[in-house]
């Protein structure tokens, strides 16, 4: 918790003929980060893979397209296949799976090929059910040119204009009129610019086929027909093959990623013409275990060191070590940055003020209870990823929001307990609450905007302080105390004496009295204020003046937090006011507009609160992050590290 | 408290929102377009896009700041 797991720098080197037995060994342990060997020298090189690589990859890669084939996802099953036996099975399986697979995919985009073929040929049929003519009649001529098509204008006055000597079918289809006109070919040029002149015509083709068509379309729908049954049955012959063979593919595949893996290793490694050396890191609680592994199934023949040198920060891969709830967390600490070896890790602060402030921002029972049930919806589908982890924090911020909900006495915006809402007295449903320790209950947020105002500044303050607190360990640890009281101190004494200094400040201002000069309090904080001033200068050199107003800034921001849950809390009581008092209980009366009136009502009630549900998930969880990235991250955090990435692989479908 | 004065002084905070609002909105525009430009290169921005966005919403909290400042502060 707070820093990252402790991590141990290991150097292995052995003879080539120890390689296998050790690469093995460590893909199980699955611990060990390698650090990539980059620098050759004359006798070191860097690996080349074993030697069952490229044929592993082949393997794969033909898996693959099956799969992709086969439309096969990853399922959840007990790992059923031994290693060993895929083994022997994986080149007949494969090559008769990939025989099986592409020539029957090849069918069927053979058969799809043809299918849409012959379609387009029904397609260009149908319009010519509208004339009398059988299909060869419109193809076949020495002197007689044939023109078919669409037109909408009347054909014979204009023909008659060229020749007389013609003969044309008139028919429709679709409400349009379809002709076909039969011409010698002496007039082709004069009737070819008469139809290109006219706009209603468009050009229609006759297919090439033989007898009427009403009977050829028959043909033709009888073979598509036939056609879609066999495109049928080769998909269930497919479905088949990969029922019977989903668990083979799906173990092969985990199979051959772990023996590709391995046979890949050393292109890590740093070899000489017989030997090699792995470097790598791994969690100093894990070394024993790893040390006692390798001994055991190497015999004790290959060479293992912990090098205690101090190492370049930037090189040391960083796992993120939290407690199982705040675990979810680390989501947002990866989208920001990897924080650095020796860095503060702040997933567990998160795990506090993240719900926290999202809480106070919706701060609404209805709102909470959908938002918990909507994580815990996405939380069972999603098990694993990302997904899990977002749904693992909102479910967090939807219990805050339902107990912020009940201090501020709001249930979809309206009241919970009695309550005066600007100046008017709003019944709740479960009554009056008595104060408790001496708050008058419930806080209504449109009504005490003043003091929860001075709240959120307390809160940004503190968070603030926790940031630059965090800030000033991290200076510590990496350039020490001098340079983090130069940093962080300064800013954290501006801080305080600032505080101090308006605390006094404020109240004399908007009453228009004196400045209170003989305040004790305003002068420790003044003269704290202008001390850390003087020392960020000191430190940080005269440029830095102009980011003292920030720390200003920063502190204001945080009345987003009461903000976002004004608007949130406002929308919610137009929305009830709205369709309540004009539509609902007009004059106080339920269903007094009649019971159309009353079902608007209720549709303005159901889409307001929709929306600003929507917008009540969004908008807090999106300013609680800003706060979190923007004000309190920038004061401590710098990030910049690399992820550890083990060496290995868990083994979901497969056994050793 | 003089009617007219509060008058003002509703005036005024309506002012410091919706000026800040259009602040903040000719801010976000330049960044979310800039965003999802990014976005469009590399899924993986959407995050960082995501946040850099409602960087300059803070301006427009300001702006509400200033407004219940005026209103409850100085309303008295």
């Amino acid at each position: 918790m707070l820093e990252p797991t402790k991590m141990t720098r290991v150097v292995i080197a052995g003879t080539k003929d120890l390689m296998e037995p050790v690469i093995s060994t460590f893909h199980n342990l699955n611990m060990l980060h390698i650090t990539d060997y980059s620098e050759e020298s004359e006798t070191f090189k860097i690996g080349k893979p074993l030697k069952p690589a490229s044929k592993m990859s082949e393997y794969l890669l033909s898996l693959r397209a099956i799969t992709n084939q086969l439309g096969i996802k990853g399922i959840e099953s007990q790992p059923t296949s031994k290693s060993r036996e895929l083994q022997s099975r994986m080149d007949e399986k494969i090559s008769t799976l990939q025989k099986e697979v592409s020539s029957r995919f090849d069918e069927m985009r053979n058969i799809e090929f043809r299918i849409k073929e012959k379609e387009d040929i029904v397609s260009s049929i149908k319009p010519f059910f509208g004339l009398p003519l059988s299909l060869e009649s419109y193809s076949g001529y020495g002197s007689i040119k044939v023109y078919t098509g669409f037109i909408d204008t009347d054909l014979e006055l204009q023909l008659s204009k060229i020749t007389n000597n013609y003969e044309l079918f008139i028919g429709e289809h679709e409400k349009r009129k379809i002709f076909a006109l039969f011409i010698p070919i002496a007039f082709s040029d004069e009737v070819q610019k008469l139809l290109q002149d006219e706009r209603s015509y468009s050009e229609l083709k006759a297919p090439l086929l033989k007898g009427n068509p009403p009977v050829v379309l028959d043909e033709l729908s009888k073979e598509i027909s036939a056609l879609k049954q066999k495109y049928a049955q080769i998909k269930a012959e497919l479905e088949n093959i990969k029922k019977e063979y989903s668990e083979f593919i799906i173990a092969a595949d985990e199979y051959l990623s772990i023996e590709t893996q391995k046979a890949e290793a050393p292109l890590k490694f740093a070899t000489s013409p017989n030997a090699f050396i792995i470097d790598g890191w791994v969690p100093s609680l894990k070394y024993d275990e790893m040390e006692k592994e390798l001994q055991k199934n190497t015999g004790g023949l290959v060479y293992l060191a912990k090098i205690e040198e101090k190492a370049n920060e930037e090189d040391i891969p960083v796992e993120l070590e939290n407690p199982l709830m705040a675990k979810p967390f680390e989501l947002l600490i990866d989208t920001f940055a990897t924080p650095k070896y020796g860095e503060i890790d702040p997933a567990a602060v998160l795990f506090i003020t993240f719900p926290l402030f999202y809480g106070i921002m919706l701060g609404d029972v209805g709102y909470g209870i959908i938002v918990t049930a909507m994580a815990y919806f996405i939380k069972t589908k999603f098990k694993t990823g990302g997904l899990n982890s977002l749904a693992l924090i909102l479910f967090l911020s939807g219990i805050l929001s339902i107990i912020f909900g009940f201090i501020f006495g709001e249930f979809f915006g309206f009241p919970i307990f009695n309550v005066e809402v600007l100046g008017k007295m709003e019944p709740g449903f479960l009554g009056a609450l008595p104060p408790i320790a001496g708050i008058h209950m419930p806080i209504h947020r449109l009504g005490e905007v003043q003091s929860l105002l001075l709240l959120t500044f307390a809160i940004g303050i503190m968070h603030i302080m926790l940031g630059l607190i965090l800030g000033f360990r991290n200076h510590l640890i990496e350039h020490g105390l001098k340079h983090a009281i130069f940093a962080k101190g300064s800013w954290m004494m501006i801080l305080m004496g600032g505080v101090l200094a308006i605390a006094k400040l404020m109240p004399a201002v908007t009453s228009k009295l004196p400045v209170p000069t003989g305040d004790p309090v305003f002068i420790v904080g003044s003269v704290l204020a202008v001390a850390g001033i003087i020392l960020l200068i000191a430190g940080e050199g005269f440029i830095s003046i102009l980011e003292i107003p920030t720390i200003l800034s920063n502190v204001l921001s945080y009345s987003r937090i009461l903000a976002i849950g004004l608007s949130s809390a406002g929308i919610a009581l137009v929305v009830n006011r709205l369709s309540m008092d004009l539509f609902i209980k007009p004059h106080g009366e339920l269903m007094g507009g009649g019971i159309v009136l009353a079902l608007v009502g209720v549709v303005i009630l159901f889409i307001g609160h929709l929306i600003n549900l929507l917008l009540g998930i969004l908008g807090p969880g999106l300013h609680s992050l800003r706060l979190q990235y923007v004000e309190f991250f920038t004061k401590f955090y710098e990030g910049g590290g690399k992820k550890y990435i083990p060496f290995g692989y868990k083994r979901k479908y497969t056994e050793e | 408290m003089v009617v007219a004065d509060a008058g003002m002084i509703a005036i005024g905070a309506g002012i410091a929102v919706g000026l800040c609002g259009i602040g903040a909105a000719m801010g976000e525009q330049a960044i979310g377009a800039a965003a999802v430009g990014a976005m469009a290169e590399d899924e993986k921005f959407f995050g960082k896009g995501l946040l850099m966005t409602v960087i300059p919403e803070s301006i427009a909290i300001f702006g509400l700041v200033v407004a219940l400042i005026l209103l409850f502060v100085f309303n008295v």
